[in-house]
């Protein structure tokens, strides 16, 4: 089934076209990266599918249940933190939660204990009756989190849930979304941390309102430079000619093969090499990073 | 989990949460427990001082002349030089005297009668005829006991000069609406802040939640406009309810102001207008961008009320054309009505066209916010 289906999914706020004509679609259980330079419309598009904003055009349904038609039932899958801090800054950690907890049916006692098992979860619980506005940036980003999760949705999307937060907490943050997604939790996230975007299963470029690339990380980046690159260190010259090849470089003592699929190549190009009587030291595929396949595309 | 939720969302009453998190709000922010808790004493004693509260020393009466004889104007000379009234006209016809105290303009006013020098120079009984204003017993008891003196005094004079008689001091009793000046500002110092304050407060709740972002996860919950508007409009009602209270406690125990009402019947339809306050605030709030255009938005209604309700100028006297603007404002009709109840002593059934009206405006305001605001953002 899938989590979320959008369908020439647009946006215009006056003239100006902020999300044009997208088609998503996010599988249950995936971790889905939605990323893009500023201003591409990543926002927009995840306000849409949260109900928040009417679209212009097109239709959004999460695990088919049109959004802008029966908004109600769909917010109950739906968890969502917004880009910007959202919360009740005159309000304590403990009373944020347990207030969402209550707006979403919890009784009292239910919405008490809700909280102290998310406050533990998300390392709260000693700042449990701190003024929201009196946190800091990442135990802001925790409690948005917690707050997030007070109904148990099957969907959390997650507006840069990271962003100006330091090292260590995004890796825990990581592994957060890596336990929600093994309980079976669709997220779908945006990121301008390419690192972490590469912990995705599945990612759409988004550039000017239009997705211009999707894929697992490694298909896009095959897509952006156009096949894997592998890395060669041998003694001699390499030549490799086959249709698989699409090009040789040589560059600071190594060569780079640029190849269908690395994979399947890397004990051909042994083989092929070992024939022509070249001395093969290593071959191997090159990290290529998320941001090179993204500027690559962005380029053009 | 998921069981309980669902089963929750069905239970669905969210107005409770909504107005917990609003009086948190409310009670947490300085500026707003100063606003609510100082501006009614802070007008009331600003009125109270500067419309006089307790007069001391001379009693403003009225006198009518229907003699225009000798005795008559030795009489009125009389009063004057007891230094106890301080005559502020002297009619021609009884009605004029008995109107200037029914309005509240004087404690009382004193008829000389037609025949008064006549029935002195035959030595006859005559009379003095005192009409004052029973609304203020205390003030009553200390006027006829001054005629009385000055009478006395009258007395002795006119007997050395013609011969024995009597002068009998006959009281009359009217109800004004009270005397004091202080007491009859009450009604427009009320509305004043019956409708500033909680107007004001409420018109900036929506759009502050808009403007600082909390709006976007409010809405994420499945909260209806219903919801919504109820939440604030309980939590708020709870939070200005003593605004009534204090500013009637306040010009009581200040001014030492008497109101003849039932502090029930006050109190009811200080309540209903507070609700039509809040419900134009939320409409308001509804509508505004921002909180700066809320605040204005408030302001300017609140000076439309002032000019158009009969709290500076009693809308009798406006041109017709501002007289039918006053029957759009609902601070008009809470004039009205408080103005019965309190200095007139009516009962609330006599004031329930008053009431019926502001209860419309609060349910047109609360229809109109509920159909206008929008669980979206952007
Ligand atoms: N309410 C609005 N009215 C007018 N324009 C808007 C509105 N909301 C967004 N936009 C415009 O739409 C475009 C897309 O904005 P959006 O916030 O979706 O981008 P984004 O991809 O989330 O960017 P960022 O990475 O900076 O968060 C921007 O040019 C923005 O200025
Ligand atoms: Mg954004």
């Amino acid at each position: 089934m899938l989590a979320i289906e959008t369908v020439e999914l647009t946006k215009a706020f006056g003239d100006f076209v902020a999300v044009n004509g997208i088609n998503l679609k996010v599988k249950a259980g995936e971790n889905f990266g939605l990323l893009g330079p500023n201003g591409a419309g990543k926002t927009t598009t995840i306000r849409m599918i949260a109900g928040l904003i009417k679209p212009s055009r097109g239709s959004v349904r999460v695990f088919g249940i049109d959004v802008t038609r029966e908004r109600r039932e769909a917010l109950k899958l739906i968890g969502y933190m917004p880009q910007k801090f959202s919360l009740y800054e005159d309000l304590t950690v403990e009373e944020n939660v347990i207030l969402y907890a209550r707006l979403f049916g919890l009784s009292r006692a239910e919405a008490k204990e809700r909280a102290r098992e998310l406050l533990k979860r998300f390392l709260l619980w000693e700042f449990r009756n701190r003024l929201a506005g009196k946190l800091s940036g990442g135990m802001k980003q925790r409690l948005a989190l917690s707050v997030s999760l007070v109904h148990d949705p099957r969907l959390l999307m997650l507006d840069e849930p990271t962003a100006g937060v330091d090292p260590p907490l995004r890796r825990k943050f990581w592994e957060f979304f890596r336990e929600l997604n093994k309980e079976g939790k669709t997220i779908l996230i945006t990121t301008h941390y390419m690192d972490e975007a590469e912990n995705c299963n599945r990612l759409a470029l988004m550039s000017r309102g239009r997705i211009i690339a999707e894929g697992t990380p490694r298909e896009i980046k095959r897509r952006a430079i156009g096949g894997d690159l592998v890395e060669i260190i041998a003694e001699g010259h390499v030549r490799l000619r086959a249709e698989w090849v699409k090009s040789v470089e040589k560059r600071d003592g190594r060569f780079l093969a640029l190849v269908d699929d690395a994979a399947v190549r890397i004990p051909q190009i042994i083989r092929e090499l070992e024939g022509q009587g070249v001395k093969v030291i290593s071959v191997a595929p090159m990290f290529v990073s998320l941001e090179e396949a993204f500027i690559r595309f962005l380029g053009d | 989990m998921q069981p309980v939720i669902q089963e929750g969302v069905k239970r669905g009453f969210r107005i409770i949460p909504i107005v917990e998190k609003e009086v948190k709000q409310l009670i947490r922010d300085p500026k707003t427990v100063l606003m609510v808790l100082a501006m009614p004493v802070l007008i009331t004693i600003m009125f109270g001082y500067g419309y006089g509260g307790k007069e001391v020393g001379q009693f403003p009466i009225t006198v009518v002349n229907l003699d225009h004889g000798e005795g008559s104007y030795k009489f009125i000379d009389d009063l004057k030089n007891s230094r106890m009234f301080k005559i502020e006209a002297i009619y021609n016809t009884r009605g004029e005297g008995f109107a200037s105290v029914y309005r509240g303009e004087v404690y009382s006013s004193v008829v000389i009668p037609p025949t008064f020098t006549e029935d002195l120079m035959m030595g006859r009984v005559t009379r003095i005829e005192v009409i004052y204003d029973a609304s203020n017993p205390q003030m009553a008891k200390i006027i006829m006991q001054a005629v009385g003196v000055v009478t006395q005094l009258y007395q002795e004079w006119a007997a050395e000069r013609f011969g024995t008689f009597a002068i009998k001091p006959v009281f009359y009793t009217v109800y004004g609406p009270s005397v004091s000046k202080v007491e009859n500002f009450m009604p427009g110092v009320m509305a004043m802040i019956l409708q500033m304050v909680p107007t004001s407060l409420i018109s900036v709740s929506v759009c502050r939640e808009r403007e600082r972002g909390t709006f976007e996860q409010f809405i994420m919950t499945p909260i209806t406009v219903f919801d919504v508007i109820m939440g604030k409009l309980v939590a708020y009602f709870g939070a200005t309810i003593s605004d009534a209270a204090l500013t009637l406690v306040t010009a009581m125990l200040l001014f030492d102001v008497r109101l003849r009402g039932s502090f029930f019947d006050m109190v009811v339809v200080s309540t209903v207008f507070l609700l039509t306050s809040l419900s134009m605030g939320l409409f308001i709030s509804v509508f505004s961008k921002n909180q700066l255009q809320a605040y204005q938005a408030s302001i300017f209604s609140f000076i439309l009320a002032t000019l158009f309700s009969g709290f500076l100028y009693p809308v009798d006297v406006l041109s017709p054309f501002a007289q039918t603007v006053a029957g759009l404002i609902p601070m008009y009709y809470f004039i009205e009505a408080f103005r019965a109840v309190s200095l007139k002593g009516w009962t609330l059934d006599m004031v329930t066209y008053e009431l019926a009206v502001m209860m419309l405006f609060t349910v047109a305001f609360l229809a109109m916010a509920m159909k206008f605001l929008k669980l979206e953002v952007g």
